[in-house]
């Protein structure tokens, strides 16, 4: 018996409006601990819908943060304009590319797909490096132009932000489409023969995992003022939010926040451990996925399987 | 409200418990210890050696008494070469560990991610080993914001420069070359050393043949030492950080005729004939510091009391995050105060003699305000070669301790 | 000056004919084993590259710290690739072949996650002990030696033979052992071979072990020919699966095909277009075979 989505929602509203009151008592640090976190919970959520519904692993969801983040900051540099036209050209920008990637990635199956999107990674930091004079190159970029200095207004900004992505992601999960897609997902065949058109169904997933990756890539560069490969394209980063999903519990988008959170204070809290910090916290994820795939949001819910 | 309900409010409340437990106390003290806080590739070979510095330059200051009584205190974060967990790691030093100034990183990508923090937080940050140029010309583009940054070591072009003076007398002077090669791996900090090099290099009497990129990602060589030696030059002007190991191996094991000189930071390292099994013999580097080299009569001492502390001797970066400590402890006590913007005129005004040359800092109006000022009168840098399993200085010429010495594959003057 | 020219071009050519054989030998011997083990087990292993490192880092450890000599640093790092496989395949790999959680469809999924981790597991710390600076094995065969006028260092003829021997043993292996046949039955029909009472569990270890020598072998030999370091664990599982890929996933031959292909095309780019796009050919490659003929140039299903 699922829990019905009007119920999880308030429950989530819950959470954010709690979570709202942190700046009166949270240090700058633990603030920017979790905007770091919201921003990533808005990745991964994004990557929930693709793979979680839509069956389609992503290696690269990067490639998707990495194009909105470096147009966003791009056109800040060139040419200053308000940040929000930055904001929305990066959003653009990335649905774009994630029509780009979509059309020759949906044509082909399984291992062939997840390889497509890490090609499409690599390509893109490979262009990022070799057009440095544009891109900053391996160094990285920084903008002129940041949201907000004051920590309470970024904190506000991405917690609202990734609660209202999350509510309509989820709500989309949840929605006869979220159901066709789930549907395409497991069985494409039989949804295809039900009538569904799969191949449109899924570009809408990808578009919509676009879209709101690129809007979320672009905020944040106007939070950090920087962007980097490392810090926006790297595999690394992709293989942190495939975690996060994974281990907050895959199809169930509102886990990949949780698993989001998760993810950040514990590298923050291993962090006398050094370098060991890293190996643990993948050495957990490992042992999530090996005994409880179903992450935390399954072990809470611990809904029945659909067979 | 069903189980599955429960269960989920009661995570919301632990994380919002989680959550609190990580803010801590915000305090402040007056008269309390002086935080200078070390953010640092703790486990990479080059970066463990900046926290390391730093302590060391701290426990001597305490020991003499520290800053008109206060003692400083080294807070230190491991940043795992990640600029996001630089930034995470500012923050936290800044706004919850009160610290009066930051010594970050020897990474130009982790210290361009800070710049814009130093600036918001108000915090006077020092690099001691980054090289790109953009730091400072940054600072020209904001400088009311960015003044708190300052370059503790050289940008690209004057590591270029550094090298092209040490050209002049080494290869020019004593070899009679006149021909070179520029390789360099295709990254943004090489494209002004390159840019220096292919102006410096003919004013000092040696003619650019060909200036080859290639991919940082490349693992075989030999392609590169084939084209360039049917180029024939003299020498091959080097610009290589994120590779070091691999091409040299390699051109060991070609026999390529022709000897490397110029920028290889992987050379720098003393670990560097073990990771190359040797290959390294012969290989010319630009450096600030070498094993022996008193650079300053500040330098073998601080050598001499790291090795002793901690069982191997500095990094290159360990050497400028030492002068760091103390000028900025100078700067605190010039300045009498704690505060960032009395604190940045007073750095502004350094005049200190550390343990690689004399530290001066450029001005506001110059194209790259708080960078180091390279030169005869202040730091000239260094020129070693690897020769036997050690690291030997070969200029400038009063702190030369051997002379040049190639392999036997190395064949000198090869241009026709 | 018509002769020198030609002089010239004659030696470009067999530098590009030499320098590319050895480095498609190298990939060949680690696309193969990776394309084995997917072909058999189904288990497309991302924690390929990282495997290759653990061999080529303790080889080198045994090297700096036992102060052993190459053939000793060689055979302890293609015994740690081989221990590694094995313990990839009893921790991480069968627990997910075996589990009831899971549905049949996603296990495929969770393997791949599970092994991208492994992988960084393995990455990480690698790195805390041994720094990720780049290490290099000290070379069994030194020198160089000319061929056609072109000086060409010994090592690289070495690397070129073993991994020909490496492949050649593995193929009459296959072809003409017992036990090799009922992997390869095995790799065509897992369902098949247990009615020939054939332990197709025992299939499965043999494989893994076959697998964990290969990637032992190609760790050392590259990094006495190459040099590594942890940062290469990345691109050299994304090297391999781009091979595999090429040649047709699941199919051993086709990815020694395609290793010839992408390391002749990339030796190609390097010497005559530029060393900065060395890679992008081999890239582009990838993306038409991807899009014209997916199933690969050699590829069954």
């Amino acid at each position: 018996m699922q829990i019905s989505t009007a119920r999880l929602l308030l429950i989530g509203l819950g959470a954010v409006a709690v979570a709202s009151f942190l700046p009166l008592w949270a240090s700058g640090y633990v603030l920017g601990l979790l905007i770091l976190a919201y921003y990533f919970g808005v990745f991964a959520m994004a990557w929930d819908l693709l793979f979680g519904f839509a069956g389609e692993v992503n290696f690269g969801p990067t490639f998707l943060i990495g194009v909105g983040a470096y147009t966003a900051g791009i056109l800040d540099n060139l040419y200053q304009p308000p940040i929000w036209l930055c904001i929305a050209a990066g959003t653009a920008a990335a649905v774009a590319g994630g029509l780009v990637l979509a059309l020759p990635a949906l044509r082909v199956r399984g291992p062939y797909f997840g390889l497509t999107t890490l090609v499409a990674v690599l390509m893109l930091q490979n262009f990022i490096v070799v057009d440095a004079h544009l891109t900053g190159g391996e160094i990285g970029l920084t903008v002129p132009d940041v949201i907000s200095i004051s920590d309470t207004t970024n904190y506000l900004i991405a917690l609202w932000f990734m609660a209202i992505s999350g509510a309509i992601l989820f709500s989309l999960s949840r929605s006869p489409v979220g159901l066709i897609l789930q549907a395409s997902g497991q069985d494409a065949v039989q949804a295809g023969a039900l009538g569904f058109n799969v191949t449109k169904h899924k570009i809408t997933a990808f578009v919509i995992s676009a879209f709101f990756s690129g809007l979320a890539g672009s905020l944040l560069v106007f939070y950090l003022g920087s962007a980097s490969v490392g810090t926006f394209i790297d595999v690394t980063v992709g293989v942190q939010i495939i975690i996060s999903a994974v281990l907050g519990g895959r199809r169930t988008i509102l886990g990949a926040v949780l698993g989001s959170i998760f993810l950040i204070a514990m590298s923050e809290a291993l962090r006398p451990l050094g370098d060991l910090a890293n190996f643990i916290v993948f050495g957990m994820a490992l042992i999530v996925v090996l005994l409880y795939p179903n992450g935390f949001f399954g072990l809470l819910t611990r809904t029945r399987e659909d067979a | 409200m069903n189980r599955s309900g429960s269960r989920l409010a009661a995570l919301a409340a632990g994380t919002a418990l989680v959550a609190l437990t990580l803010a801590g106390p915000a305090s402040a003290q007056a008269n309390g210890p002086i935080k200078i806080g070390v953010i640092a590739e703790a486990t990479a070979v080059a970066g463990s050696s900046i926290p390391q510095a730093a302590q060391l330059a701290a426990d001597e200051i305490n020991a003499a008494g520290g800053i008109n009584g206060r003692k400083i205190e080294i807070v230190s974060y491991d940043n795992h070469s990640s600029a996001a967990e630089s930034v995470r790691a500012f923050q936290r030093a800044a706004t919850q560990d009160h610290v009066n100034a930051v010594i970050a990183s020897y990474i130009s990508e982790v210290v361009l991610a800070l710049e814009p923090w130093a600036g918001r937080l108000k915090t006077v940050t020092v690099t001691p080993g980054a090289a790109s140029d953009v730091i400072t010309q940054n600072i020209a583009k904001d400088y009311d914001h960015l003044k708190y940054m300052f370059h503790g070591y050289a940008t690209s072009t004057s590591i270029a420069d550094a090298t092209c003076a040490a050209t002049k007398d080494l290869l020019v002077g004593q070899l009679h070359m006149k021909t070179a090669v520029v390789m360099s791996e295709d990254a943004a900090w090489t494209t002004p050393l390159d840019a220096e090099y292919v102006k410096c290099l003919p004013q000092v009497g040696l003619k650019v043949l060909d200036h080859i990129r290639f991919s940082p990602d490349t693992t075989d060589f030999t392609p590169i030492f084939n084209k360039i030696e049917g180029e024939k030059p003299d020498v091959i002007m080097t610009g290589i950080s994120h590779v070091g190991v691999q091409p040299t191996v390699q051109w060991k094991q070609q026999e390529v005729p022709i000897p490397m000189f110029g920028v290889s930071s992987q050379a720098t390292n003393s670990s560097f004939w073990n990771d190359t099994n040797g290959a390294t013999e012969g290989v010319l580097y630009q450096g600030f510091s070498g094993p022996d080299v008193a650079v300053t009569p500040k330098t073998l001492p601080f050598v001499q009391a790291f090795a002793k502390r901690f069982g191997h001797t500095p990094s290159y970066c360990g050497y400028t995050a030492y002068d760091e400590v103390y000028y900025i402890a100078d700067a605190i006590k010039r300045a009498g105060s704690v505060d960032p913007d009395k604190l940045v005129d007073a750095m502004e005004k350094t005049d200190y003699v550390g343990t690689i040359g004399r530290v001066q800092f450029k001005g506001k109006d110059t194209p790259n305000p708080h960078a180091l000022k390279i030169g005869p009168d202040t730091i000239t840098g260094l020129m070693l070669q690897w020769q036997s399993g050690k690291q030997v200085n070969l200029w400038p010429a009063k702190v030369a301790n051997g002379k040049l010495k190639f392999p036997s594959f190395i064949k000198i003057g090869s241009s026709n | 000056m018509g002769s020198e020219a030609r002089r010239d071009a004659m030696t470009v050519f067999w530098q590009i004919l030499i320098d590319g054989f050895a480095i498609s030998s190298l990939y060949a011997l680690g696309a193969t084993g990776f394309a084995l083990i997917f072909g058999v087990s189904g288990v497309l292993n991302l924690s390929h590259g990282s495997l290759m490192v653990a061999a080529v880092v303790a080889a080198w450890a045994a090297g700096d710290s036992l102060h052993a000599g190459p053939y000793m640093g060689a055979a302890v790092g293609v015994a740690v690739g081989f221990s590694l496989s094995l313990l990839t395949y009893f921790v991480v790999v069968n627990p997910l072949q075996r589990t009831r959680k899971i549905r049949e469809e996603e296990k495929e999924i969770f393997i791949l996650t599970a092994t991208l981790l492994w992988g960084i597991m393995i990455q990480q710390l690698i790195a805390y002990f041994y720094t990720d600076n780049a290490k290099t094995v000290a070379p069994i065969v030194q020198g160089v030696v000319a061929i056609a006028g072109v000086r060409t260092p010994s090592n690289e003829i070495f690397t070129a033979i073993v991994c020909g021997l490496a492949i050649a043993l593995l193929w009459l292996l296959v072809n003409r052992t017992r036990a090799g046949k009922a992997v390869l039955a095995a790799s065509m029909n897992p369902r098949g071979i247990t009615l020939l009472g054939v332990e197709l569990s025992h299939v499965y270890v043999a494989v893994w072990a076959i697998y964990g020598v290969l990637v032992g072998v190609a760790g050392v030999l590259l990094g006495m020919f190459l040099g590594i370091s942890s940062y290469s664990a990345g691109p050299l599982t994304a090297s391999a699966f781009s091979i595999v890929v090429l040649g047709g996933l699941g199919s051993v031959p086709g990815a020694l095909v395609a290793a010839y292909v992408v390391g002749y095309l990339e030796t190609i780019t390097a010497y005559l277009i530029s060393p900065a796009y060395r890679t992008i050919p081999a890239l582009l490659l990838l993306i038409l075979v991807m899009y014209v003929r997916p199933r690969g140039l050699l590829g069954r299903r």
